[in-house]
């Protein structure tokens, strides 16, 4: 069997239009390690031309034949021609699995871009605190609710308004006066001044 | 195989090890102890920024260590030219819009950054490297490890450990303040000149010893976990009318002031605001010595201030002062 055609049988498998004979080349093939990386590479394709959500190297077979071959071989029973209608069968559900799987992964609308960002394993060894690491990621805390407006006074302007600017001056100072990080509390006390 | 008994033996110790262990990373440890050295070691000039809600600003630093002692200066570029010079932790002058309540002398020599005793407090960790001001830089995290304090995410220089980059993040991962230096040079200390105060640095006249008094007479009964008194004073303020009390306390990065004071005509002293780190918490106390406005000030979550502030309580021993 060439390789063109097997291609070809994958690409109408991929688009839903395969025939009979084109559904048994392919299942045919479904161990053939090639076989499946073009296979692999066409849901990509396919992916990135309909902007949809593909998560790379998402191999629900493997796994599924990982599985199977881990399972206790069942007790032989007596050879019959169920048995290869069997194998058939799973292969099937292996095509269907995948399938259903991608269709299921590519759900979720995406742009094009955010496609292009992806790779795999990323997203999952970032730790908490780096978000706000890049501006695009800060969030004001001036959207907090009432007192905790930028720098507003709750209660009755007067005593705060005389008293909490030279607290505020004097703790930044003297701060910086006991701390090791001599830099960061004189610049919190500059920009009290900044006002 | 005569040896796997002794397995569970091995967990056993290792588990009941130190209790930070399962929690902070060793080489994060390391890269704070380094960075505590580097301010007394290194000598560099440079450029910073310095972010917070509602501001921003840049700065320059020169800063020199010459036979163990450290000179400093700081300059802010933009907007009013605030300047800061010290000499070996005394502050020698500052600038005009600076003067008006600093004292000179620290009461406690400054207190060195010690990662044994933050673990107590933060979970340190390594996020990673990154690039600050064109030098290579290690991240080094601290989480709380309750609601009473800020995380913290350090840059530090790979080369000399020194803070090219910190971030103050509260419980919603929002930021609150960011400093960042865009140019260091560590090569070349500061010379003479560079470290020269300029003509609207005032010098800093020496605080008497009378007017700061140690002893306030007031006590926290409830603190956050891990934080203590550092420094204590009792004060007159600049007309003479006014006594005001003020405790410092930190848990070895955090800092919280706390000033107490008669509230006076019976105003309203209720207070809240947030900038940007900084926290401030005004309450009347009704207490032995008549009513008084606490107020508490600090880079720590407004529940944690409000709290401190409700737990003042006048020293017994020292009320009839």
């Amino acid at each position: 069997m060439s390789r063109e055609a097997l291609q070809e049988s994958l690409s109408a498998v991929m688009d839903n239009e395969a025939d009979e004979l084109e559904l048994r080349r392919v299942l045919n093939a479904v161990d053939d390690s090639e076989a499946r990386a073009t296979w692999s590479r066409y849901q990509v394709a396919r992916a990135a031309m309909h902007k949809e959500l593909l998560v790379p190297q998402l191999d629900i077979a493997a796994a599924v034949s990982a599985a199977l071959a881990d399972e206790a071989t069942p007790i032989k029973v007596s050879r019959s021609p169920w048995r290869s209608l069997g194998r058939l069968a799973v292969a099937a559900s292996v095509t269907v699995a995948v399938l259903a799987g991608v269709r299921l992964y590519n759900q979720d609308e995406i742009t094009g871009a955010q496609l292009a960002a992806q790779q795999p394993q990323q997203g999952l060894s970032v730790p908490q605190v780096q978000g706000p690491a890049v501006l695009a990621g800060y969030s004001e805390s001036a959207d907090q609710p009432g007192p905790m407006a930028n720098g507003v006074l709750q209660g009755q302007a007067g005593w705060q308004d005389q008293r909490l600017p030279g607290y505020l001056r004097q703790h930044a100072q003297e701060a910086a006066l006991k701390g090791t990080e001599s830099a960061l509390p004189y610049a919190r006390a500059a920009s009290l001044e900044n006002r | 195989m005569r040896a796997l008994p002794l397995i569970p033996l091995l967990l056993g110790v290792w588990l009941t090890g130190p209790a930070f262990a399962a929690n902070s990373s060793t080489e994060a440890a390391d890269w704070l102890s380094r960075l505590a050295k580097a301010e007394q070691r290194q000598s560099y000039q440079g450029t910073f920024v310095y972010e917070r809600n509602g501001s921003f600003s840049t700065h320059e630093v020169w800063h020199r260590v010459q036979d163990g002692k450290v000179s400093e200066r700081l300059v802010q570029l933009d907007g009013a030219a605030q300047e800061v010079v010290r000499v070996d932790g005394i502050t020698r002058c500052v600038s005009g819009a600076l003067l008006a309540e600093v004292s000179s002398v620290p009461a406690v020599p400054g207190r060195v950054l010690d990662p044994l005793k933050l673990m107590n407090w933060y979970d340190l960790g390594i996020a990673g490297h990154s690039r600050v001001a064109g030098h290579d830089v290690t991240i080094v995290t601290l989480s709380p490890r309750d609601q009473h304090r800020y995380a913290f995410e350090l840059h530090l220089d790979r080369d000399t450990g020194l803070p090219l980059k910190s971030l103050m993040i509260n419980d919603k991962g929002q930021l609150l303040e960011r400093f960042q230096f865009t140019h260091l040079d560590t090569a070349n200390g500061p010379s003479d000149t560079q470290l020269q105060p300029s003509d609207n640095c005032k010098p800093v006249e020496q605080a008497s010893v009378e007017a700061v008094e140690r002893a306030t007479g007031w006590r926290s009964d409830w603190l956050p976990p891990g934080f203590e008194l550092v420094n204590s004073s009792v004060r007159k303020s600049q007309n003479g009318k006014r006594t005001v009390s003020s405790l410092m306390y930190d848990d070895g990065l955090a800092r919280f002031s706390v000033f107490v004071e008669p509230s006076g005509e019976g105003g309203a002293v209720d207070a809240r605001t947030q900038l940007g780190p900084t926290v401030a918490v005004s309450r009347r106390l009704t207490t032995p010595k008549g009513d008084m406005a606490v107020t508490v000030v600090g880079e720590i979550p407004i529940g944690t201030a409000e709290r401190v502030a409700l737990s003042m309580r006048a020293q017994e021993a020292q009320a009839k002062q």
